[in-house]
């Protein structure tokens, strides 16, 4: 289960908003207690991918180094990452399943006409065959 | 001996340390001591063919081994190894 606290929420959503009508993503960091991953700030993160970005979204590797060396200093985990899916819903794509890391679900943010709409969370398997809804709570 | 950072995700296979020291003169050298000394992280970086997995990148200090030498970059005493997830993704 994702636990996600109403700061981090907040700060998904202006992110998600912000970039439509084109794709955002960032990462999600906190404590793991047990199986319940409890999401204590999203790190908005710069769309990288180099060409339209309104269905498309990659995260710069050195950025994302360094979002996770800040949050190991501030003693906080990797958890997860979020996206969104601007004018379509929160499902898990094909180029979802590829290209996303499977130690860690996924957040698919769905923001219609400019405005979220909803979300689901995957968890996909180790050969990327497959993802699993995951329990989301914000 | 070089300091390799382990991510979080994958502390649970390597007795939750987040970094584990370990001598080699390559990334493949000291990841493959690595994976020797925590076999359960093995199968998260590589594929069963001994591919690094299309989502694994690794630095040595600042420098994405993609664009040095892959796995035959050197590695110094004192170097840090980061290894570092690939997320991207789409509507299709």
């Amino acid at each position: 289960m994702i636990q996600v606290s109403p700061t981090a929420w907040s700060a998904m959503l202006a992110h998600a908003e912000s970039h439509y009508p084109n794709e955002c993503c960032g990462i999600l960091v906190g404590s793991l207690d047990g199986d319940r991953r409890r999401v204590a700030e999203a790190i908005p993160m710069r769309n990288a991918y180099q060409g339209a970005q309104e269905d498309r979204f990659e995260m710069d590797p050195d950025e994302l180094r360094a979002a996770d060396e800040a949050a190991r200093a501030k003693g906080l985990e990797f958890l997860g990452t979020f996206h969104s899916h601007p004018d379509c819903d929160a499902y898990f794509s094909k180029t979802d399943l590829a290209n996303c890391v499977p130690w860690v679900p996924h957040i698919v943010m769905s923001v219609k006409s400019g405005k979220f709409d909803h979300a689901n969370a995957f968890q996909p398997n180790l050969d990327q065959t497959e993802a699993a809804k995951e329990e989301l709570s914000y | 001996m070089a300091k390799i950072l382990i991510p979080t995700p994958l502390r649970q296979y390597a007795d939750k340390q987040d970094s584990v020291v370990i001598s080699g003169s390559t990334v493949g050298e000291v990841l493959g001591t690595l994976t020797s000394q925590y076999a359960d992280l093995k199968k998260h970086l590589y594929t069963d063919d001994g591919r690094l997995r299309s989502f694994v990148n690794v630095y040595v200090n600042d420098e994405d081994i993609r664009y040095m030498s892959k796995s035959e970059t050197p590695v110094k005493d004192g170097d840090t190894v980061s290894i570092v997830p690939s997320i991207a993704g789409g509507l299709l």
